[in-house]
């Protein structure tokens, strides 16, 4: 098959078609991604909001990703140890340790970020205050602009620069249940209250609904290909919540969601994204009409990726599935190009597929897994060709 | 899969009072309506039965009931989060009556999610289910640096030590930890456990843990099983 434009090929994998290669979604935090960068010799590598694309693309990405809404704000926020941000959304946000650290321990982190070794420890922004425990906190609270051209005028430019070649993605993460909990109300509250406050939790999750419906349709206008909605509620052994109390929290409201980015562009595609286990609402991802589902995180219940493939890959696009827990930042060379063909095997075959790890690439990760990832994808992604033939 | 039952305690008539039915108290521990499980317990204790029997015959089965089904998946964090409660709130009132009986705790468990980490979720389940099996916990909560721990430990004469970790990238600070605590020359006083979602039993024996829970309800199985074994007495 000719070689087809990334664009084409991402689209085509999203409609089940025959494509040259399994397209890719590699993502990087800021930290790998600065590593990674001065291996193909590219300066541009901000991430966030500030997103640079370049890296991803010389490694063959066929999608751009921007991020936009509460995990952009605060997850690549500059934040000294011992200081305390409040983001647009009055969530208050601290820098996780390391404040014990010693000076030795903090030069050996920088060195891993000088070399090519893995880190071994990354400072991580974390939230630390939550603006919402009362119908009272939520009366009073106000929530930020959808329409702010600080969010909206980069992913222009994005379409406007690579769009003719490069399939647009606009992730909207977290957008409702992890919004709530790890955000707005905080996790062990969040999940007392769908007991003892539902009414203030209906009215948190409202609020998220109305804010990021306005906000994606505002993306939507924009022209971008594809909306993410990401809501971790998978955890390591099962989901967080039951697949029922999901069906009656988060599904409606995502049917909302969805129907009116539609309504704006009845062709947009739509991912649903979540960590951790959550096979047992595959069939509502599906029915609620969306085209992509990732990341298949393969250390926990989806470790089935053949059987999930076959339920359900007529119906729906996967993208993820290489394990970032273990084999990416712990494995050998040769296990990191074993488990990229196990993955081609059980998820490629039969198209409707996008690569990507199963989540971002963090700095606890050594070149050479990255560089021997790679070199796999481009050995073992190529339809016609083992083991896609 | 099996379906969890509760499970009845044998001979609990002989427990209690005459015409005495411990079903509310289970199914509110069950349900997680700790209101209701504060004032049953508080009238049980207000009939003289026993503190230890109130716990064994009247809270551990609703609690147990929905270990088990939280093992199995059948319930979530939602659901076991409100049964820990109830049980916690039944155990409030029972707890000061076991010390005025000189009846001592499991042991000694000091936890925390390791430096650099700051997720704490699942490291305050195991806490509560923890604490409601009868060990004394001290919780020293995220971001704990090795030193932390150490302090604690000897403070406490800890029997156990559990660190959570989250992050393939803060994992690395179990082991680090686990090296401190023997550099320390403690490391036999006590057991170490850790757990957390990228951790596996593979990943705790290559850092010398002594055990590794793969969810909550494991942790407790495992540290019940762990206080048995030998340990150095601390000075």
């Amino acid at each position: 098959m000719k070689e087809l434009k990334p664009r084409d090929r991402f689209i085509r994998a999203l409609r089940h078609e025959k494509v040259d290669r399994v397209p890719r979604l590699f993502r990087m935090k800021r930290e790998a991604k600065e590593k990674i960068a001065r291996i193909f010799g590219i300066t541009e590598s901000e991430t966030g909001l500030g997103h640079q694309p370049q890296l991803e693309l010389r490694m063959g990405n066929d999608a751009i990703i921007y991020q936009i809404g509460i995990n952009s704000e605060f997850s690549h926020h500059p934040i000294e140890i011992g200081e305390t941000w409040v983001s647009p959304f009055d969530v208050s946000y601290g820098k996780s340790g390391l404040e014990g650290r010693s000076e030795e321990e903090h030069k050996q982190f920088m060195k891993t970020q000088e070399y090519w070794g893995p880190a071994k420890v990354v400072p991580e922004n974390f939230p630390s205050a939550h603006p919402i425990s009362s119908m009272e906190d939520l009366k009073n609270y106000t929530w930020p602009d959808p329409a702010d051209p600080r969010l909206l005028d980069p992913i222009k430019s994005l379409c406007e620069e690579y769009q003719d070649d490069y399939f647009i993605m606009v992730d909207l993460s977290s957008t409702l249940i992890e919004a709530a909990y790890a955000h707005i109300v905080g996790t062990q509250k969040f999940f007392l209250f769908t007991f003892d406050q539902p009414e203030l939790i209906n009215g948190v999750l409202d609020g998220l609904m109305e804010y990021y419906t306005e906000l994606g349709k505002n993306v939507v206008d924009l022209g971008v290909d594809m909306i993410r909605v990401g809501d971790d509620v998978g955890a390591q052994q099962s989901m967080m919540l039951s697949p029922e109390m999901w069906r009656e929290l988060a599904k409606p409201r995502f049917e909302y969601m969805f129907q009116e980015y539609k309504k704006k562009n009845a062709d947009l595609f739509i991912k649903f994204h979540s960590c951790g286990d959550y096979s047992p609402i595959i069939p509502d991802i599906i029915e609620l009409g969306a085209d992509l589902s990732g990341l298949m995180q393969p250390t926990g219940g989806n470790k089935d990726q053949k059987g999930i493939k076959k339920k359900y890959g007529e119906d729906i696009a996967f993208i993820g599935g290489l394990d970032v827990q273990n084999l990416l930042p712990r494995g050998s060379v040769e296990e990191v190009r074993a488990g990229v063909l196990n993955v081609m095997k059980n998820l490629g075959t039969g198209g409707g597929y996008v690569f990507s790890p199963a989540h971002y690439i963090l700095a606890d990760v050594a070149i050479q897994n990255v560089w021997a990832m790679y070199e796999a994808v481009n050995d073992y992604g190529v339809y016609g060709k083992y083991p896609l033939d | 899969m099996a379906i969890p039952e509760l499970k009845i305690p044998d001979g609990w008539e002989g427990r209690a009072p005459g015409g005495w039915d411990w079903q509310p108290l289970w199914e509110a521990v069950e349900k997680g309506h700790h209101d209701f499980t504060s004032e049953f317990v508080q009238n049980s204790i207000d009939k003289d039965i026993d503190p230890r029997t109130i716990l064994d015959d009247g809270l551990f089965p609703g609690f147990n009931l929905q270990g088990d089904r939280f093992s199995e998946q059948l319930i979530f964090i939602p659901e076991m989060l409100i049964t820990a409660r109830a049980m916690k709130a039944g155990l409030a009132l029972i707890r000061p009556l076991l010390a005025a009986k000189a009846e001592k705790p499991l042991g000694n468990f000091v936890i925390g999610t390791v430096l650099g980490d700051m997720h704490d979720i699942g490291q305050s389940i195991v806490t509560i289910m923890l604490e409601n099996a009868g060990f004394k916990i001290t919780n020293l909560g995220t971001d704990v640096h090795p030193d932390k721990f150490i302090e604690a430990a000897r403070e406490e004469k800890a029997d156990l030590i559990g660190f959570s970790a989250l992050l393939s990238t803060t994992v690395y600070y179990q082991k680090v930890t686990i090296e401190e605590i023997t550099k320390a020359g403690v490391r036999d006083k006590m057991k170490i456990l850790i757990g957390g979602a990228p951790t596996t039993q593979e990943w705790a024996d290559e850092i010398g843990a002594d055990g590794w829970g793969k969810d909550a309800i494991a942790a407790v199985k495992l540290a019940q099983a762990l206080i048995q074994e030998k340990r150095e007495a601390w000075a």
